[in-house]
């Protein structure tokens, strides 16, 4: 390659790229052109349909039926890929390379990371030993962080994490030295933290190789956290390119200034948040103590997942209450908790007056007259063969509540008020949007009048706009109808905009249940702080991640370690923490938290 | 050392399942109609000898004092003799109750070992028959669904599953031994007379695997780690040979345990029609003999080989992906 005579002009020039959907004759990208420096990182953003991925795959020559490049050229070092396929796959793997968002099936399962990891160098250089290949693949695993890189190049993807594996994914494209790397919304699956490590990575690496960096996401703070210039796609065009810090500072098309200007907040900004409800009342909800393992079979013989535990808070009635914290921290089998699916080892959930945890399968059946869940897949949670109407009269008639004519009625009277049009009654759920799903989820729960609706994550699957019709919606439904809501999410600026109180849970635990207010601007686990800077904003921000969170990712919960669960990663710990575990305590006026910093035990 | 257990644990549910087979089998045996005593003596016995022979090999007395002295027996190898069959020389129930030349009766367990082998020997050839017909069809069916490839997979299954293999086996008889002169046909004098039953058993056997095969290459190609494999810079054949083949191998694997353990135990029509030898033969004559003896060491010789290819196949899948914990 005759890279040194072209390194200091562009390494990639796209010239009007126009892809088309043949089935539909639609261009799906219309005339994009724009230039990449060696080594430089350019981000591209834009909504679902703006056609960032095709041009992901476009670049990387992965474009399969109906998808088709119908005009412009990619000049690659100056060759043009669109007229010359054949060269275009040799580079694919070698010259170019591509991350995709999903690193979970990106590898064989049945291969170890590292086989893979030689198998591929060998496959695009055959000149390079296996031997020499091997050292390679361990020396790149240790350079992103992977601990114990030497017994990890052994393992088997399924015992890689979901932050490792898409480190392993990084090392895999990196294998063969490339000078373009196309990372695919490589931080969507992630947690925050570990994203947060996964971008500092692979600025890192864009140091140390020398690797150009075209880096595809839909979140604007991202973007701008990653890049050394922005680039927005919007409709298939190009319509601005600028340095984040002028993008944000003044945009110039109309899309970017109404991206910008719909960004949630997390620190800024008025908002008219409800002050918590007295705590005088009686709470609605009221958990303690409560846990839960589940039994999986381990390296050794049986072990146990301790999925739930040490976990306690009180929501009261007209709370929002919000349950945040990362996958794998228990939201969902707390859920399955709190709604009576499964029974608690330990603990009691009262709702009202009732031991949820021990109440008779009829006496559940009930009480759930009074609480009800709205789930997350707006796909999988509604029977496809149902008229919309028969879903939501469906409650009802499991309760014995009213004659056919009134069902009809109130199940009318819900749609219109969830926003769904009522002359869809009799058809059939296939056509809703995703948005129009939740919608009639939200109906069917709200028809039997409950008085608790427990959210699980009901509004991760939908984009920035529809999730904030959604909150409105949710904000009438709790002012006509004194709804009290649980809402279970990893979305922190979803939370910071709708809860009154947050509980933050972190390995099974509550590590903290503060005040919105009080959480975000004075929380009292280093955990939520973590969380906190880790949190993609725009804003400056209030914790620093460098000060906030070490490297590495949370223990597993099969082999717990002694002490504060978190006291690994925690920038503050002391002796007291490895050894003993911190136990909810009051920190003046409606806040608690779980950390021996709080007694003062060594203060830092 | 999970291994060791793992394995230790297997035989022990294997053994149970032989033990509870064989009683199955003790008791059904002895609860059909059908006197042994009379076939063996003969129908001019006269009653009081049927009696006293019946008495003296301890038919007469409870079944389970019988399973009893039988396992005793198992236990130290024996799996008793042969009601029927003479240690020597052809098997036939005579007519002859006084016959003296009547010697020794056969041990059920050299009768077993003799026709063992050549069932084995069958059986691994039909796998080897079916496999070499059903993989490349069902790899490259799996290879391209919907296209042609995948219909000619399907369709050459339906014609092979709607044969009938003894109508199948008597015109292949016919056809290539009688006619053409190519195969030995009936009975058993070297290795050639193996080649026409296999193949025969192998186009019963091959739609399944067909079947398998496309279903789950097909699954496999659609996974996204294929997907990005090309991406990635691997080639069309390394993706195919290494990881379609690896991944798409272990619903295969599953089946071929489970034919591979039908083929052992019960190719009855096949060994009868080609007069083979093997197990299925001995079975059929120890059925219409009424050869107790024989039919129970048949049925636990047989369930100890399906426990033990089943332990194998679980070992073999996975070894090939290792998600599959023991």
């Amino acid at each position: 390659m005759s890279l040194d005579m072209l390194q200091t002009k562009t390494l990639l020039s796209v010239r009007d790229l126009t892809v088309t959907l043949t089935t539909e004759g639609c261009d799906v990208l219309r005339g994009v052109s724009f230039d990449l420096a060696p080594r430089q990182i350019l981000s591209v953003i834009g909504e679902s349909g703006s056609g960032k991925t095709v041009l992901a795959r476009a670049l990387a020559s992965w474009l399969s039926e109906p998808l088709e490049i119908t005009g412009g050229e990619i000049l690659f070092e100056g060759r043009n890929l669109v007229e010359d396929p054949a060269f275009a796959r040799h580079l694919g793997g070698r010259e170019i390379a591509y991350v995709g968002g999903n690193p979970a099936g990106a590898l064989d399962p049945t291969m170890t990371v590292g086989a893979q990891l030689v198998e591929k160098l060998r496959a695009v250089r055959p000149e390079i030993s296996t031997q020499e290949a091997r050292r390679k693949a361990i020396r790149l695993l240790e350079a992103v962080k992977i601990p114990a890189a030497e017994r990890r190049f052994h393992e088997y993807p399924f015992q890689y994490s979901g932050g490792m594996m898409q480190r392993a994914m990084i090392v895999d494209a990196l294998m063969s030295d490339p000078a373009l790397l196309i990372a695919d919304n490589i931080t969507q699956p992630l947690d925050v933290t570990v994203a947060a490590q996964i971008l500092k990575l692979m600025r890192d690496l864009n140091k140390d190789f020398s690797t150009a960096i075209l880096f595809i996401c839909s979140s604007l703070p991202v973007a701008c956290d990653a890049a050394d210039e922005v680039m927005v796609l919007h409709g298939g065009r190009v319509v601005e390119r600028q340095v984040p810090s002028g993008l944000i500072a003044s945009p110039e098309h109309a899309y970017t200034r109404t991206l910008i200007e719909e960004l949630p907040t997390l620190w800024t900004g008025t908002r008219e948040s409800a002050p918590p409800p007295s705590r005088d009342q009686q709470a609605i909800m009221s958990v303690r103590g409560v846990a839960k393992h589940y039994e999986t079979r381990g390296a050794s013989g049986k072990a146990q997942v301790q999925a739930v535990r040490n976990v306690e808070f009180d929501v009261f009635p007209g709370d929002n209450f919000g349950i945040v914290g990362e996958s794998g921290c228990g939201k969902s089998s707390l859920m399955r908790l709190l709604t009576g699916l499964e029974r608690p080892d330990a603990g009691t959930i009262f709702f009202e007056d009732e031991n949820i945890g021990q109440a008779s399968p009829k006496r559940l059946r009930a009480l759930r007259r009074r609480f009800q869940l709205v789930l997350q897949d707006p796909y999988g949670s509604l029977p496809p063969q149902s008229p919309i109407g028969a879903i939501i009269e469906e409650p009802l008639k499991i309760h014995g509540l009213g004659n056919r004519a009134e069902r009809r009625d109130r199940a009318r009277a819900a749609m219109s008020e969830v926003g769904l049009n009522v002359a869809s009654y009799d058809s059939l759920p296939t056509g809703l949007s995703a948005g129009q799903r939740q919608r009639l989820n939200v109906a069917r729960a709200m028809v039997l009048e409950p008085r608790l609706l427990i959210m699980d994550e009901t509004l991760s699957a939908l984009d920035q706009t529809e999730q904030g019709k959604m909150l409105n919606l949710f904000e009438r439904l709790q002012a006509q109808h004194g709804f009290t809501y649980i809402f279970i999410s990893h979305d922190l600026t979803m939370v910071r905009q709708v809860c009154s109180r947050i509980a933050v849970m972190y390995l099974g635990e509550t590590v903290e249940v503060a005040p919105n207010e009080r959480l975000f601007f004075d929380p009292g686990h280093p955990y939520t702080r973590a969380l906190l800077s880790a949190a993609p904003t725009l804003e400056k921000r209030r914790y620093l991640p460098e000060e906030c969170l070490l490297e590495g990712e949370p223990p597993s919960p099969i082999d717990l370690p002694p002490g504060c669960a978190f006291a690994g990663r925690c920038p503050h710990a002391f002796d007291r923490c490895l050894s003993e575990t911190p136990r909810l305590q009051t920190r003046n006026a409606q806040a608690l938290a779980a950390c021996h910093l709080i007694d003062g035990g060594v203060a830092q | 050392m999970s291994l060791v257990r793992y394995l230790a644990r297997r035989l022990a549910q294997g053994a149970l399942i032989v033990f509870l087979v064989s009683a199955l089998i003790f008791t059904l045996l002895r609860v059909v109609p059908g006197d042994p005593v009379r076939l063996m003596a003969g129908g001019m016995a006269p009653e009081a000898l049927i009696e006293e022979i019946a008495a003296d090999m301890g038919l007469r007395d409870p079944i389970y004092v019988q399973f009893g002295r039988y396992v005793a027996g198992i236990l130290q190898g024996d799996l008793g003799q042969s009601f029927v069959r003479p240690a020597n020389g052809a098997a036939v129930g005579g007519a002859s109750f006084d016959d003296s030349t009547r010697g020794e009766r056969a041990k059920v367990w050299s009768l077993i070992a003799n026709s063992a082998p050549m069932t084995l020997q069958l059986a691994l050839l039909a796998m080897i028959f079916a496999l070499v017909i059903a993989l490349p069809i069902g790899v490259w069916g799996g290879l391209r669904p919907g296209a042609w490839p995948d219909r000619f997979a399907l369709y050459i299954s339906s014609v092979f599953v709607s044969l009938p293999n003894f109508w199948l086996g008597i015109v292949l008889a016919l056809l290539l031994s009688v006619k053409l002169q190519l195969v030995p046909a009936i009975g058993y004098n070297g290795f050639a007379y193996t080649i026409l039953p296999a193949f025969v058993l192998a186009i019963e056997i091959a739609p399944f695997i067909i079947r398998t095969l496309t279903v789950s290459v097909a699954g496999v190609m659609s996974q996204s780690f294929i997907d990005i494999a090309a991406v990635r810079g691997l080639t069309r054949n390394q993706i195919v040979f290494r990881h379609v083949m690896k991944n798409s191998a272990v619903p295969l694997l599953n089946l071929l345990g489970v034919q591979f353990s039908m083929l052992l135990g019960g190719v009855l029509v096949i060994e009868f029609i080609f007069d083979y030898p093997g197990l299925g033969l001995l079975t059929i004559n120890a059925v219409m003999q009424r050869d107790f003896p024989l039919i129970q060491g048949i049925a636990i010789v047989t369930a100890a080989a399906f426990v033990l290819i089943n332990i194998v196949v679980d070992l073999a899948a996975t070894t090939i992906d290792p998600r599959l914990e023991y």
